[in-house]
């Protein structure tokens, strides 16, 4: 049996080494996807998913979650439909018996209006579906009414200086005598929609809670108001996501939610600790 | 070109230099065997980067579990004994320290623990069997841990700014501004004790755990409870052994410094050509003649001051030290108020606004009558302390001779914590290693510092003032 084929090209000869090499190639590129399928589908078990538990903490983040799990079934089912013509395709090619003409489509109108319509079609309802959860993720005009400013957050080369309003008092963009203070620490109620507003003080930063699924950069010049609402009282990792200078990686902090009345408790008591004089101390001591 | 890419891929990876503690300016300035004398005592106190000592006489929590021996159990299989003591922290292969008992009194022996059964509370050692140790002999395992733990948290975080030794000149110091301490004098700004006094363990915890804002200082909050506590007892060892060494180059610079010799014998020289040639006095000895004769005077078999006298200097120095970080951690040692805060109102704020215009206080000398941090002493050419000397720069300086701006209080920036009991020991005892003074227990009195508290702390919240003559502010103190 003859394993080269002639390809007229062009007027040009070019051989082709048809069988051994092209069927290694074809299931080179067959395995590759089967191997990435294989490696996405057990990710979630292994603990290379999303941060922490898996699972989004705040309310947006679970639809943002939902978006994702859209999109992913979009592009696996897309992704598995061109691999799988894309390995037939090479397959065949690989394994064409010299006596059987190739089929030229290129240049087919029909295709060609088919493969840009589809895709058009499908970014044209991710951008329309997911409009609505962007829109209450960026826009103040869509955050949740009820959105209570509970804390501004300043970020500064490398640590997280916020600021609270008294127990019972609205945060002012100035700060107030009786404000409270933290450092690398956020406390949040957790059930209802509050909201921090970002600054700082340097350069830029990014406050990220992964497992919140919030993420906005820090701009200097700019107050942002974030906002979000946390479903579970726990404690979440807060990181610096803005590549912000050699100390970047110390930017570590951590984000305390908690019930209302814990968190009243805390404020409560941060504020003693805040305004406290030593006289108490130096009574104990004696 | 596959060798090239590995080897430009490999660029920069590898062994770094070794870690080194950086020696003192005024000890390379010491004649050489003065030096090396200072050099081994730092060597035999406090070692190498990589060998850390422990040196007992110093009042550092090396770390490791403190227990005694129960029941002596002998079963042939080396030393076995009931350990009374925490079960946790203590593993295989830890360093066994003796603290009492014959084992403690024979030095030479370096023993490790063998074995250890957290159930039955058993242990088993390795070392030499003889002599054998009692009930009731007491033994830290893991001896040093908490300093090696330390050293470990020092390296990762600390070093890069403050430096291996604790000098403040890491390699990324130089960008900074203000300039990360230098732990070699024992001198630490933000504390809760009177002015001679050394910051306690809880003053520099606070430090590493809240930052210090408007500083590079960041907050390390999230380093866990162990690793923030080894971290302070290695800052505190590290300053510990700078200031041992500045001590000993104090003690020996006088008589045993080249640079020293080399000015007096210049001056000299000076002295002897500009004289009249009938005066005819004695030409003075050449430098090299002087070091000769001070180098004798310190390596002299019999009487040099390396065998007299520097082992007494070196023990009087670990006591001064030892005395000194003790004492800092005493109760008596604390500032706390005599009176609760005076009520923040606006009377309090108006005693407080006149006490800092007022010669009493002299606030405004250096925080400026708006406290803004632009007084007159921002203007002045300063005399460096002990010598008629002026800085070169306009403005004050700290301990550590850089240039220092006083605190510019309408920022609401408070370096040394924002409640109202730091801003009141702040003022109580001043800021060591600055100009800026202590107030307490002589010049003002708690309430009258109350009142100055409430002022400053007021300043954050006042609307800008009008541009109105300043002048009359002095005036209406007086």
């Amino acid at each position: 049996m003859n394993d080269s084929v002639a390809i007229v090209d062009g007027g040009f000869q070019v051989s082709v080494k048809a069988s051994a090499v092209g069927r290694f190639w074809a299931a080179f590129f067959f395995l590759t996807a089967v191997i990435a399928v294989g490696i996405s589908w057990v990710s979630p078990s292994m603990g290379w998913w999303f941060p922490g538990d898996g699972v989004a903490h705040s309310k947006l983040g679970r639809e943002i979650d939902d978006l994702f799990h859209l999109i992913l079934v979009i592009v696996s089912v897309t992704f598995i439909g061109t691999q799988v013509a894309l390995g037939y395709v090479l397959w065949r090619g690989a394994t064409i018996k010299p006596e059987e003409k190739a089929l030229f489509s290129h240049g087919s109108h029909t295709l060609e209006v088919i493969w840009t319509i589809v895709p058009s079609g499908i970014l044209l309802f991710i951008a329309l579906y997911q409009m609505e959860v962007w829109a209450q993720y960026r826009m103040i005009k869509s955050s949740p009414k009820s959105t209570e400013p509970i804390a501004e957050v300043t970020a500064r080369q490398f640590e997280w200086r916020i600021r609270y309003p008294a127990r019972g008092k609205v945060l002012k963009a100035d700060p107030q005598p009786d404000d409270v203070y933290t450092v690398n620490e956020l406390h949040v109620p957790t059930g209802r929609s509050v909201s921090i507003s970002l600054k700082t003080e340097d350069v830029q930063h990014s406050f990220f809670v992964p497992e919140l699924r919030v993420k906005q950069d820090a701009v200097p010049g700019n107050t942002i108001p974030v906002w979000f609402t946390v479903t579970d009282p726990r404690m979440y990792e807060m990181v610096c996501a803005e590549l912000c200078g050699w100390g970047h990686y110390k930017m570590k902090a951590r984000v305390f939610a908690e019930s209302d009345e814990d968190f009243d408790a805390w404020k409560a008591r941060i504020a003693a600790e805040q305004f406290e004089d030593g006289f108490k101390k130096a009574a104990e001591a004696e | 070109m596959a060798v090239g890419f590995a080897v430009l891929l490999t660029v920069g990876c590898g062994q770094g230099p070794q870690a080194q503690f950086s020696v003192r300016d005024t000890t390379e300035e010491l004649l050489s065997p003065a030096q090396k004398a200072v050099k081994k005592a730092l060597d035999d106190g406090f070692g190498t980067p990589h060998e850390l000592v422990a040196w007992q006489r110093l009042p550092v929590n090396y770390g490791g579990v403190h227990g005694a021996v129960g029941e002596v159990l002998a079963d042939g299989k080396g030393i076995t004994a009931k350990w009374e003591g925490d079960a946790a922290g203590v593993t295989a292969g830890a360093p066994l320290l003796w603290i009492s008992g014959a084992r403690a009194a024979e030095s030479t022996s370096v023993d490790s623990v063998g074995s250890f059964d957290a159930k039955t509370k058993t242990l088993t050692w390795s070392g030499a069997a003889e002599p054998a140790p009692a009930a009731g002999d007491k033994l830290v395992i893991g001896f040093g841990q908490t300093l090696k733990t330390g050293r470990m948290v020092y390296m990762k975080n600390c070093m890069h700014c403050h430096g291996v030794a604790g000098d403040g000149a890491g390699p990324t110091a130089k960008y900074l501004n203000p300039l990360p301490r230098d732990y070699r004098s024992g001198v630490f700004k933000f504390t809760s004790t009177l002015t001679p006094e050394k910051p306690t363990r809880d003053d520099l915890t606070r430090v590493v755990k809240y930052g210090i804002p408007g500083t590079y200082m960041p907050s390390f909050l999230w380093l866990g409870g162990k690793e923030t506590e080894s971290v302070v007892e290695y800052v505190r060892w590290l300053s510990m052994r700078g200031e041992f060494e500045k001590r000993l180059d104090d003690d020996l610079s006088g008589d045993f410094s080249q640079k020293a010799i080399e000015e007096s014998a210049e001056k000299a020289l000076a002295e002897f050509k500009a004289a009249k040639a009938d005066e005819k006095p004695e030409k003075p000895r050449s430098a090299g003649d002087l070091k000769k004769e001070a180098v004798a005077k310190f390596t002299n078999e019999t009487d040099g001051y390396e065998k007299t006298e520097f082992p007494g200097v070196i023990d009087d120095t670990a006591n001064f030290l030892a005395q000194g970080w003790t004492h800092g951690e005493d109760p008596e040692s604390l500032i706390l108020p005599s009176v609760p805060r005076v009520p923040d109102d606006a009377a309090s704020r108006e005693r407080g606004r006149r006490m800092y215009l007022s010669d009493k206080g002299k606030c405004y000398t250096c925080h400026g009558i708006q406290g803004r941090g632009d007084g007159a002493a921002t203007e002045d050419f300063w005399k460096k302390p002990g010598s008629d000397e002026v800085y070169e720069r306009r403005g004050l300086h700290d301990a550590w001779g850089h240039p220092l701006m006083p605190r510019n209080l309408t920022l609401g920036q408070y370096r040394g914590g924002r409640r109202p009991l730091d801003v009141f020991r702040r003022i109580y005892a001043g800021i060591k290693g600055t100009p800026m003074p202590g107030f307490g227990r002589t010049a003002l009195k708690d309430e009258e510092i109350w009142d100055v508290v409430n002022f400053v702390m007021s300043l954050q919240y006042q609307s800008a003032p009008a541009p109105a003559k300043p002048a009359e502010h002095v005036a209406e103190s007086k």
